[in-house]
C-alpha cells in the first residue's frame, strides 16, 4: 500500500507540469466533443488521433487519450438528458428519467446530478483501480462462456422494470431488438444469417445505428407530426449547482450504489456500458419507496446510471493495464496506442514501465476533476439549449445524427436503416411501445446466444455446466429471484403488514 | 471551448508545428528526428504522387487500419507522396472494402488497398463475389506468426502432449482463438490435418475479439489458445500462458518457442498483410505504384514502425507475390471446406437453429398480442401514462393547439430523400444543408431565409468537425477544393 502511495505521488508530480495539463485539458475538452455528438465515441476518436499523435511521447499521448475517455463518458449524458438523443449505449438508461426532467424545467439539476455523480464514481473507481487492480482481474479471470451467459440472463431481468403499462408491448419490443440482432454473420461458425445477400448486413446491425435511429431520428419525426407541441418549461436553478437539497438527499445514495455496480461489471468484458447502467436503473427503482415516480422524473434514474457508467469506463482499465486484455473497444484502440509505442501492455507493464502507468492513473484523477469544474458551470448553459427555436434544433440533431451514423462505416445502406429505424421509432411512440427493451434485446440477445453456445461446446453439450459452476449458479439464482423476489415478499409482508395494524 | 479546440487540431495537424510542439512538449521525437536524415536526394526529388489514397478495409484501430496509417506516416514523411489520407471501410472481414475498391478505383493509379491474409478467409466464408485476384497484387508487406499457448495451470507441458490428447478424442480439446474462418482457425485446421485429425472435429471456441479470446485463454476457460504472436508475446514473457509452438519456419530470434515442424507437425504459417492496387492498371502506373511500395519499405520511417509494432518484415513483390496469393487462396480454401464453412447449403429457416426460430416466433406473438390490445380497447390512457421509456407525459389533452397531420412528415421524407441523393454524389455539406432546411420546414417554421443561413453554417461546421478535427473521412462533394 505504502509503494502504491509512493508510485501514484511520482505519477502525480509528472502529470501536474504544465505540457501534460495542458494535453490533458485537450483530452477532456475533445472527449466531452465527441461525447456529445452522436455516434462518434471515444474507441473512434482515439484512433483516428493516433497517427496524429504518432511524434508526442508516450506520457502526453496517453494523459491526451485518458482525458478523451473519461471526457466522452460525460459528453454522453447531456444529449440524452437535454434532447432524448443517447448517442451511445451507455446514456440510454439517463435518458429514461433525465429527459423528463430536463421537460420539467429540471435539466439543469439532472445535468448536475449526472456530473457530479460521473466525478464521484469516477474518482472511486480510479481509487479502486489505483489500489485493487490485480485481485480484481484476476476475478474477471474466473468468467467463462457460462458465466457470461448467467450473467445475461440476469441483465435481461431489468427489461422488467422497463415495460411499462403494456407487458405485452414491452416484450413485443424487447424481441424485436432480438430479431435484429440475428442479423449478420454467425460469430461462432461464421455462417451468415438473415443478411438477405446484402454484404453490408453480414457484421449485424451496428447498435449505435438502432440507438440513434430510434431516439435521435424517431424523436425528430415524431414532434414533427405532432408539430413540436410538448410543452416545456422554463429553466429553474436552486443554486449554482442546480439542485434543490431534497435532490442532493436523493443523490448521493444512488451515486455511491452505481459506482459498486459499474465498477466490477466494467471489469468484465461483457456488452460494454449497457449491462452496468441498467443494472442501476433497476436496482435504483427496486430499492426506492417511491418506483412510480421511475419513467417520470426520478432524479435517482439519473444519478444512478450515470455514476455506473464512468465507474465502469475505469473498470475497463482494470485488465488493460493489469494483464493486457483489452475488454471494450476503446481499451483494444488503447491497446493499439501502446504498441505505438513499442510497449506492451501485460502483466509486465507495472514493472517495465511503473512512470507511464502511474501518470496515466494520475490524469485520469486529474482529468476528472477538470471535466467537473469544466462542466459544471455550463450546465445552466446546456440547459437552455432546450430554448432553441425547434426548427433549428431538430434540423441541428437530424444533421449531427446522419453525419454519425454514416461516419461509423461510411455506408450508404446505415443511412438507410438509420432512417427506416426512425420511422419505426416514431410508430413505436405512437402506439406506446417502449423503446428501450428494444435496444437491450439486439445488445444482449447475441451475446447471451453466443456465450450459451461457447459454454456448451466447451462442456460438451452438458447443460449442467450453467449450475455446476458456482458463480453462474449465483448469477441464475440472483436472476430468479429477482423476478419473483419482489413477489413473494410482498406476499409474505402484506399480512404481516395487516396484522400489526 | 470549440474555438480553442479546432485550434488546437489546427496545430496537431500542421507536421510542421507538430515537431515544435513536441520540443516543447520536452519530448525526443524519433520519427521526425530520422526523416531528416533521409537519404539525400530523395528530399530533393519531387514526390511521385500528389495524392496516394490507402484504403484500409476495416475499422479505425485494427490491424489493417495500423497497416494504413504507417504507411501514410512512412510514405509523406519519406517524400514519396504529397499526401496520403486514409479510407477506412470497415466490414465483413475486409471483403466489403475488397468490392467496393475492384468496383470504383477500377484503372485508377493512385489508391492502393490493404489486404492480407484474413480477407482471403473472409472471401470464402461469406463467398464473396469478388476475390483478391481480381486486385492487382502489388506487395506483401508483413507477416506475423501464430503460437499454440496452453494457460499456464494446464496439464500439458508440451506440444506432443496436447496433440496426442488431441488424437485419442479430438472433440475434449476446446480451441479459444479469433473469429470463425480468420487466421486462428484456419492455422488449427491445419494442424488437424497434418496429424491426421479431420478439421471437421477440431472444438473450436472461435471468440470475437483478439482480447476476449486471450482473457479465455489466461483465465483457463478452454484447453488450449491459438493467438498471434504480438498479442501473446508479454503474456507468454510474463508466464500466464506456456507457448507450446510457433508457426514460423524456423525459431526467432530472442523467443525460446520450438515451431511446429521441428516437433513433428508439418505447418508453416503466417497472417501476412499486403497491398493491392486497382484492376486494369496501364503498365505506367503500375510500376509507378510499385517503385514507390518499395521505396516505402526502404525508408527510414517505415523500418522504425517495423520495430515499434513488433512487425515481420515479409516484403515480397511482383509475380512471386501474386504466385503466392494464389497458392495461399487454395490452400485456405481447402480448410475452411474442411471446417464446413463456405458451402452453398441449402438455407431454410428451420436450419438456422432453434434459437433464432424461438426469437421469430415470439416477435409474431407478441406484436399479434399487442395489437390486439388496442383493438379490445384496453389501450391505456394517456393521463395514466407508463413510465414509457424515452417517452414524457403530454400535456396534450384537448389543447387547442393540438395537432396533427401527415405534411410534416412529407418535409422529413424530402429531406431524407435529399440527404441520399445528394451526400455521396453531392457532398455531405450539401446535403446536410438540404436536410436541415427541410427539418426546419417540417417544424413549420415559415422563414425560410433565417433557415438557409442557419443550414449552411450548421453543415459547414459539422463538416469541419468531422472530417477535419476528427479526421473521419466524408465526401467533400462538389465543395472539395474550397473545404
Amino acid at each position: 500500500m505504502g509503494e502504491t502511495f509512493q508510485a501514484l505521488s511520482a505519477g502525480f508530480v509528472n502529470a501536474l507540469t504544465l505540457p501534460h495539463l495542458l494535453w490533458a485539458l485537450v483530452g477532456v475538452t475533445l472527449g466531452t466533443a465527441v461525447g456529445v455528438l452522436p455516434g462518434i465515441g471515444p474507441a473512434l476518436t482515439v484512433a483516428v488521433l493516433l497517427p496524429v499523435t504518432f511524434s508526442l511521447d508516450p506520457i502526453s499521448a496517453f494523459i491526451m487519450f485518458g482525458g478523451i475517455y473519461y471526457g466522452a463518458m460525460y459528453g454522453g449524458s447531456t444529449t440524452s438528458i437535454l434532447l432524448n438523443t443517447p448517442g451511445e449505449t451507455g446514456s440510454i438508461a439517463t435518458a429514461i428519467d433525465g429527459h423528463v426532467m430536463a421537460r420539467e424545467g429540471r435539466g439543469a439539476a439532472a445535468l448536475t446530478t449526472a456530473a457530479i455523480g460521473s466525478f464521484v464514481a469516477g474518482t472511486l473507481a480510479t481509487i479502486a483501480l489505483t489500489f485493487f487492480a490485480p485481485p480484481l482481474a484476476d476475478m474477471a479471470l474466473r468468467f467463462g462462456p457460462a458465466e457470461y451467459f448467467s450473467l445475461t440472463i440476469l441483465a435481461f431481468t431489468t427489461v422488467a422494470v422497463l415495460l411499462g403499462a403494456s407487458v405485452l408491448r414491452g416484450l413485443f419490443s424487447l424481441f424485436l431488438g432480438l430479431a435484429l440482432g440475428l442479423v449478420g454473420i454467425d460469430q461462432l461458425t461464421g455462417e451468415a444469417r438473415f443478411s438477405f445477400g446484402i454484404p453490408q448486413l453480414l457484421d449485424g446491425i451496428d447498435v449505435i445505428i438502432l440507438v440513434i435511429g430510434l431516439f435521435a431520428v424517431g424523436e425528430t419525426i415524431y414532434q414533427a407530426w405532432r408539430h413540436g407541441r410538448d410543452e416545456i418549461h422554463a429553466v429553474t436553478l436552486h443554486d449554482f449547482t442546480g439542485m434543490s437539497r431534497e435532490e442532493w438527499k436523493q443523490s448521493w445514495k444512488p451515486w455511491l450504489r452505481g459506482t459498486a455496480i459499474g465498477f466490477p461489471l466494467g471489469v468484465l468484458p461483457c456488452g460494454g456500458s449497457v449491462i452496468p447502467t441498467f443494472m442501476s436503473y433497476m436496482v435504483e427503482k427496486r430499492l426506492s419507496k417511491t418506483p412510480e415516480r421511475f419513467g417520470k422524473g426520478a432524479i435517482e434514474g439519473v444519478a444512478g446510471p450515470e455514476a455506473a457508467n464512468n465507474a465502469a469506463a475505469a473498470g475497463v482499465l482494470v485488465p488493460l493495464l493489469t494483464l493486457g486484455l483489452p475488454s471494450s473497444a476503446t481499451a483494444a484502440v488503447l491497446l493499439a496506442a501502446f504498441q505505438q509505442y513499442g510497449l506492451q501492455p501485460g502483466p509486465l507493464l507495472f514493472s517495465s514501465r511503473p512512470d507511464l502507468v502511474w501518470t496515466l492513473i494520475a490524469s485520469l484523477y486529474i482529468g476528472n476533476a477538470m471535466l467537473l469544474v469544466l462542466n459544471l458551470p455550463l450546465v445552466g448553459v446546456w440547459a437552455r439549449v432546450m430554448l432553441v427555436p425547434r426548427p433549428l434544433l431538430f434540423g441541428g440533431i437530424l444533421v449531427l445524427a446522419s453525419l454519425g451514423a454514416y461516419s461509423l462505416n461510411r455506408s450508404m445502406l446505415d443511412l438507410v436503416i438509420l432512417y427506416a429505424v426512425g420511422a419505426i421509432g416514431c410508430v413505436m411512440r405512437v402506439y406506446d411501445v417502449p423503446l428501450v427493451p428494444a435496444v437491450l434485446g439486439l445488445v444482449l440477445g447475441p451475446l447471451s446466444e453466443q456465450q450459451f453456445r461457447r459454454a456448451l461446446a466447451i462442456s460438451e453439450g452438458d447443460l449442467s455446466v450453467f449450475v455446476r459452476r458456482p458463480i453462474s449458479a449465483v448469477l441464475l439464482a440472483v436472476a430468479v429471484a429477482v423476478l419473483v423476489g419482489p413477489r413473494l415478499l410482498k406476499r409474505w409482508l402484506v399480512p404481516d403488514a395487516r396484522a400489526a395494524v | 471551448m470549440l474555438d480553442a479546440l479546432t485550434r488546437g487540431t489546427f496545430i496537431l495537424r500542421r507536421s510542421v508545428l507538430l515537431g515544435a510542439l513536441a520540443a516543447w512538449a520536452a519530448s525526443p521525437a524519433p520519427v521526425l528526428a530520422q526523416t531528416s536524415g533521409n537519404p539525400p536526394g530523395r528530399a530533393s526529388s519531387a514526390p511521385a504522387f500528389n495524392q496516394l489514397r490507402i484504403i484500409a478495409p476495416a475499422a479505425p484501430g485494427g490491424g489493417w487500419d495500423q497497416t494504413a496509417r504507417v504507411m501514410q506516416i512512412a510514405l509523406q514523411q519519406a517524400g514519396l507522396v504529397r499526401t496520403a489520407p486514409v479510407e477506412n471501410i470497415p466490414g465483413a472481414a475486409g471483403t466489403i472494402g475488397l468490392a467496393r475498391f475492384i468496383g470504383a478505383e477500377r484503372g485508377n493509379g493512385d489508391a492502393v488497398l490493404v489486404s492480407g491474409l484474413i480477407m482471403l478467409g473472409g472471401i470464402v466464408t461469406n463467398e464473396s463475389p469478388v476475390s483478391l485476384g481480381d486486385a492487382t497484387p502489388l506487395a506483401r508487406l508483413t507477416g506475423e506468426y501464430e503460437a499454440i499457448v496452453v494457460p499456464a495451470a494446464s496439464p500439458y507441458q508440451s506440444l506432443q502432449e496436447l496433440l496426442t490428447a488431441f488424437k485419442e478424442r479430438p472433440e475434449a480439446i476446446s480451441w479459444g482463438g479469433g473469429s470463425a474462418g480468420g487466421s486462428d482457425q484456419i492455422l488449427a485446421g491445419l494442424i488437424a490435418e497434418a496429424v491426421g485429425v479431420s478439421p471437421a472435429r477440431v472444438n473450436y471456441i472461435a471468440f470475437s475479439g483478439g482480447g476476449e479470446s486471450l482473457s479465455a485463454i489466461v483465465g483457463g476457460q478452454v484447453t488450449a489458445g491459438i493467438n498471434g504472436l504480438a498479442e501473446l508475446a508479454a503474456q507468454i514473457e510474463a508466464g500466464s500462458v506456456r507457448a507450446l509452438a510457433i508457426s514460423s519456419g524456423e525459431r526467432l530470434p530472442g523467443l525460446a518457442v520450438p515451431t511446429l515442424r521441428e516437433q513433428g507437425v508439418d505447418v508453416e504459417f503466417e497472417n501476412w498483410r499486403s497491398v493491392m492496387a486497382p484492376p486494369g492498371l496501364d503498365r505506367e502506373d503500375r510500376e509507378r505504384l510499385e517503385a514507390t511500395i518499395q521505396a516505402m519499405v526502404q525508408s527510414a520511417p517505415w523500418r522504425a514502425a517495423l520495430e515499434k509494432y513488433r512487425w515481420i518484415d515479409r516484403y515480397l513483390a511482383g509475380d512471386a507475390f501474386a504466385r503466392y496469393v494464389d497458392a495461399e487462396e487454395s490452400r485456405v480454401r481447402a480448410i475452411l471446406r474442411q471446417f464446413g464453412t463456405g458451402d452453398a447449403k441449402p438455407r431454410t429457416l428451420m436450419s438456422a437453429g432453434p434459437y433464432p426460430v424461438f426469437v421469430l416466433a415470439g416477435l409474431v406473438f407478441f406484436a399479434l398480442a399487442s395489437m390486439a390490445g388496442p383493438l379490445r380497447g384496453t389501450r391505456p390512457t394517456r393521463a395514466s401514462d407508463p413510465p414509457a421509456v424515452g417517452r414524457v407525459p403530454h400535456s396534450e389533452e384537448g389543447g387547442p393547439a393540438e395537432r396533427r397531420s401527415a405534411t410534416p412528415i412529407g418535409w422529413l421524407a424530402a429531406g431524407i430523400l435529399a440527404y441520399l441523393l445528394l451526400a455521396e454524389r453531392g457532398g455531405f455539406v450539401v446535403a446536410s444543408a438540404a436536410l436541415f432546411w427541410f427539418t426546419a420546414r417540417a417544424f413549420d417554421s415559415r422563414r425560410p431565409y433565417r433557415d438557409a443561413a442557419f443550414s449552411i453554417v450548421i453543415s459547414v461546421s459539422a463538416f469541419l468537425l468531422f472530417a477535419r478535427v476528427l479526421q473521419l473521412s466524408l465526401p467533400a462533394g462538389i465543395l472539395a477544393g474550397w473545404l
